[in-house]
């Protein structure tokens, strides 16, 4: 597992396996490729150190992902705000897109990721900022105005239950569990 | 896991945690914005830049807001909410008494919370209250527990943290009481942030240490020790996961396929491990129990290998291990005087037991993934709702990313464009056209079945006849009885294609319904063609004069799946490859062809079907079976990768492998239950070979072991056993009974949650209509007493208040800036570096007036009546929105 100075210590560790979903195999896996991220000269602490955010998103997990500054977002515990993740973080990121994760979990951490503005509620400025990631943004594939209002009336019509113009993380969730691929598809594995 | 699922999200420390940062900081963003407001560049604005912090400190909230008209002003329309300049007092914040503004602006972490912080906690109770609104709460608090002053809100937020504590020592409490495997799921199942949990879980690992101290010391040792024990139970559990986890095949292929394809053509090599595993589980059980005792009683093979036998299984495989004919009836001992082994009993017995294992292994996947993927069909409703959660987070090349979003892009635009026609209703005609086709399109296949069927009989009466005839060298022989196998394989391949020729001419309107009525032909076809071919052997060939007919069922069936995985191995040539290169060189607008994840699937599941069959006649077919399967996973995988494209269309994949997995249990596997139970219980086994040679029928052998054992007393429970249940009529009879009615009380409670679940949804709809309408009033309300009182008391109140720090001249700047919504908002919007990112309203159409979800944001302004009415509305909403959370769990775990 790397090199000397590069292993988690064990009773970290242990504690690491009760906190999150991943197994002892997977910490030490994203250990390693935390540790390729880091610069050589923080080797030595890598518990400590964090990794900005445009590091991150240069892992080929991430690399290609639509909503790659989200993750980072939600998931990162900077006091500055910089979207940089500490390797606690990282193995937080990496629990709940595993596979053991729970789909309750999932569907919170899926809202927060589309949860554009970070106001605890997808509005419909949330939910076009979803579909331009799903759709990405050239110009072919990009929505037309009077299309994304139809779009988003309707996912609005279907998932909005009490009608008040934003889906709420209940509701959310209420949508996800109707959607029984979500829990397969929400996941990143090293 | 109720409890916790509902504590994850209304737990406000989610809110408060420093994963939320970015919240706060867009706030010091909008902060420094207001600063560039028009208004500001009053000469007291150098003041207002330097001592921001001390100011927030220092205001007190003296005056309550409510009752403060101007409030009034700040919250009638939602769109003026970011936007103080609109206010009219928007620089009265030089005034120390009356620091409105100020607080409005110099408030980091929300500037709109602060102001309604106080008003919301009044109006409502703390624990009951939405995400936002607690959210807006906790900021609020943030800010006022930071300042030195001491006034309601100080004691409200105080209340407020005693509140946070008390529920958080609640979980705590809570969390103690658990077992440890518990509390650690649950801890896990936190969305938290690693330090929080392990606050959380050190504070529970000291409560059970205090709590265990007060208990008692005496048996310490004793708790001691069985915690090493507990503890290195889960230690040793953890190891024997990690073990499986390491044993799973090909982890980091499927990583990749799911990279390029996406989870769906995922979802077929998932399948093809799955059936690998049950086969290497067969071959062990098979190997280890009826083949190894065989070697040691196995006498020489004196036939000769040509080659040739690799594909026809005949020849010098039938003196081997792989057939049935080759095992001895005999009982085994190796050493003289010991206890023996009973061929007969093994052979019986392993068979029976592994399909027995195979049996609920497969209704517990059936069960678990119908349980998972298919909860509630009915209400699911539309497509829209799913595109919350259609990314694939799997996909992780570049490649395939773009193109997915392309797919996505011009999968919604059909959908929106279908949405739109749909309403023009097809004529009389057009729909009795319809029904035509569908209905010729039927005929057709179940035409081509039958045909294939017929063909498939005669064919194989023909073979047996050759067979018994036996002119002809045997290379001749050898060759001719590779013409079923060719054939049924030939049928296989080809008919599919022209059933999906047929899927040209019929135009279904959903493509799901395409699907379905594609692979119901296809299973159709397969499973007929087996019943044929089950047919032909179990009447035909069981009662034929060969010297042993289950030998030559197991070579029939040998050839049939070394034929099929050749012809696998063609159909990924021809079909992918070939294809590619006419679509690629040849003709364009065909295009790289797709992977055909159901094609695939179903001939994984005929295979297996045919293993299944097999097992009995040739005991070691599972042995073949895998290193076909292995070799197929990697030929579709290098076909797959050179060849093909991700699919196009939204490929289901969990209930698709939930239709895969019941297809596997319900025509194929307990066809074969039925097979190898005609062929225990009803047919003669061969004279002269075999383990079963001499008796009237194979389950003889279990009846001749009982009257052995009848014998002696020790084993008369086994002998009970199978007088009285086995044996017994009565005894299924009643199980029968009572299995129908389980059944039947179970339909009825399910029944029954259906009809709870639409109330409640009513429930909910009501629910928001009545908030609905309460805003509505309270709108109306607004509207009235902005129009006359409040203007007049707003601009009375604020010369009396702040006359004394007014510069003259200015009150007539505020006369002006008091001017109707309606003129205001063309100035909001030309302030764009504010309105780029309003929190709530911006897009908000104008009739709605104010965002209905935040409706204690609005509260300031409100009347402590109205206010209250909104509490009750909310409080019922929620209560509406848990009750329901509850039913779906419910609906879950039913």
């Amino acid at each position: 597992m790397g090199g000397s100075a590069s292993s988690v210590p064990p009773d970290l560790l242990g504690e690491y396996q009760e906190l999150t979903f991943l197994t002892k195999q997977e910490i030490l896996i994203a250990h390693k490729r935390f540790s390729e991220l880091v610069p050589k000269e923080e080797r030595d602490q890598i518990l400590s150190a964090r990794v900005p955010k445009d590091k991150v998103v240069t892992l080929p997990e991430l690399r290609a992902n639509p909503f790659q500054h989200r993750i980072c977002r939600v998931f990162s515990t900077a006091e500055d705000g910089d979207d940089s993740l500490s390797f606690e973080d990282f193995l937080d990121m990496l629990s709940v897109f595993s596979d053991a994760a729970t789909s309750e979990i999932k569907s919170h951490y899926a809202f927060r990721i589309f949860d554009f503005d970070d106001d605890g509620t997808l509005d419909r400025k949330d939910l076009e900022n979803l579909v331009n990631c799903l759709t990405g943004d050239a110009d072919g594939t990009r929505l037309s105005t009077s299309e994304m209002d139809q779009l988003i009336q309707n996912i609005l019509e279907e998932s909005d239950i009490d009608k008040d113009g934003t889906i709420n993380l209940s509701e959310f969730q209420h949508v996800i569990s109707r959607s029984p691929d979500f829990a397969s598809s929400f996941k990143i594995v090293l | 896991m109720s409890y916790h699922y509902n504590e994850a999200f209304e737990n406000p420390d989610y809110h408060n945690s420093e994963t939320l940062e970015s919240g706060r900081r867009k706030a010091s963003q909008m902060n420094s914005m207001f600063r560039q407001n028009p208004y500001d560049s009053s000469p007291y604005d150098s003041y207002t830049d330097h001592d921001g912090r001390e100011q927030r400190q220092s205001y007190s909230v003296d005056i309550p807001m409510a009752t403060m008209q101007p409030g009034l002003e700040v919250s009638q329309s939602a769109k003026r909410w970011g936007t103080p300049n609109a206010n009219p007092y928007g620089n009265t914040h030089i005034n120390h008494s009356f620091e409105y503004e100020p607080e409005f602006t110099y408030t980091p972490p929300s500037t709109l919370s602060t102001v309604d912080g106080p008003f919301a906690r009044r109006s409502s109770d703390a624990s009951e209250a939405s995400i936002v609104q607690r959210r807006n709460r906790q900021r609020a608090d943030s800010v006022f527990t930071t300042s030195s002053d001491f006034d309601r809100t100080d004691a409200n937020a105080a209340a407020y943290n005693e509140n946070k504590e008390s529920q958080e020592e609640k979980i705590i409490r809570n969390l103690a009481s658990m077992t440890t495997r518990e509390r650690i799921k649950a801890i896990q199942k936190m969305p938290k942030t690693m330090k929080e949990k392990r606050e959380i879980r050190n504070k529970v690992l000291m409560e059970k240490t205090r709590k265990s101290v007060s208990y008692s010391t005496e048996i310490h040792c004793c708790t001691q020790c069985m915690y090493k024990i507990a503890l290195s139970y889960r230690r040793f559990r953890n190891g024997l996961s990690e073990l499986f986890q390491s044993l799973q095949l090909w982890q980091k292929t499927l990583k990749i396929i799911g990279g390029k394809f996406g989870t769906s053509v995922l979802s077929y090599f998932v399948f093809l491990t799955w059936l690998l595993t049950f086969n290497i589980f067969s071959f062990l059980v098979n190997f280890s129990f009826v083949t190894i005792p065989q070697f040691i009683a196995a006498g020489s093979n004196n036939l000769s290998f040509t080659g040739l036998e690799l594909l026809t299984g005949a020849g010098y495989f039938q003196q081997t291990v792989l057939y049935y004919g080759f095992y001895t009836n005999s009982t085994i001992t190796k050493i003289e005087n010991s206890t023996s082994y009973d061929m007969q009993l093994a052979y019986i017995f392993t068979i029976g037991i592994y399909f027995v294992i195979c049996f609920f292994s497969l209704v517990y996947s059936m069960a678990k993934s119908f349980r998972n993927n298919f909860v509630n069909p009915q209400t699911y409703s539309g497509n829209a709702g799913k595109l919350l959660c259609i990314w694939d987070f799997n996909i992780t090349n570049e490649k395939a990313v773009r193109l997915k979003q392309k797919n996505l892009s011009t999968q919604i635009k059909e959908a929106l464009s279908e949405g739109k026609s749909e309403d023009l209703n097809l004529s009389l005609k057009q729909r009795m056209v319809h029904i035509a086709i569908h209905l010729a399109a039927w005929i057709f296949s179940l035409g081509t079945t039958a045909v294939c069927c017929t063909c498939v009989y005669y064919l194989s009466i023909n073979n047996l006849k050759l067979f018994m005839k036996g002119d002809g060298t045997e290379l001749e022989n050898q060759a001719a009885t590779l013409v079923l196998p060719i054939v049924v394989s030939l049928l296989n391949l080809l008919t599919p294609f022209v059933f999906s020729l047929l899927e040209l001419l019929e135009k279904f309107q959903y493509p799901r319904n395409q699907i379905y009525v594609t692979i119901t032909r296809n299973v159709i076809l397969k499973m007929s063609i087996i019943g044929i071919l089950c047919y032909y052997w179990l009447n035909i060939v069981a009662t034929s004069a060969t010297e042993c007919w289950e030998t030559l069922v197991g070579q029939d069936i040998y050839r049939l799946v070394v034929v099929d995985f050749l012809f696998c191995l063609l159909g990924s040539f021809f079909g992918e490859f070939i294809r590619r290169i006419i679509g690629t060189k040849c003709l364009k607008n065909l295009g790289v062809p797709e992977f055909d994840i159901a094609r695939n699937v179903l001939g994984l599941i005929y295979v297996q079907t045919l293993t299944w069959i097999g097992i009995f006649f040739s005991p070691l077919l599972p042995a073949i079976q895998i290193i076909f399967f292995f070799i197929i996973f990697y030929v579709k995988k290098v076909s797959l990768m050179m060849n093909c494209q991700p699919p196009r269309k939204v490929w289901r994949a969990s209930q698709m492998t939930t239709l895969f997995i019941f297809l596997l249990f319900f025509p194929s596997f307990t066809g074969v239950l039925s097979v190898v139970a005609i062929t225990i219980w009803r047919l003669n086994p061969s004279e002269k070979c075999g383990p079963f040679r001499g008796l009237s029928s194979i389950f003889d052998a279990v009846s001749r072991w009982i009257d052995v054992l009848t014998n002696y007393p020790r084993s008369a429970w086994v002998v009970w056993i199978y007088h009285n249940l086995i044996e017994s009529v009565h005894f299924f009879f009643i199980l029968t009974v009572i299995i129908i009615i389980i059944t039947y009380l179970y339909w009825q409670i399910i029944e029954g949650r259906k009809i709870m679940v639409r109330l409640l949804h009513e429930q909910i709809i009501n629910e928001g209509k009545d908030k609905m309408f309460l805003l509505e009033k309270l709108r109306a309300l607004q509207a009235s007493t902005r129009d006359t009182p409040a203007r007049k008391g707003a601009s009375q109140q604020f010369s009396t208040t702040s006359s004394l720090y007014q510069p003259p001249g200015q009150l007539d700047q505020q006369r002006h800036l008091s001017m109707p919504n309606y003129l205001e908002r063309p100035l909001e919007k030309n302030k764009s570096s504010f309105s780029a990112k309003p929190p709530y309203t911006a897009d908000f159409p104008e009739t709605s007036g104010f965002l209905p979800g935040d409706p204690q944001r609005q509260q300031p302004s409100t009347k402590p009546g109205v206010s209250e009415a909104l509490a009750l509305a909310m409080r019922a909403r929620q209560q509406a929105e848990r009750e329901m959370e509850d039913e779906d769990e419910e609906d879950f775990r039913s």
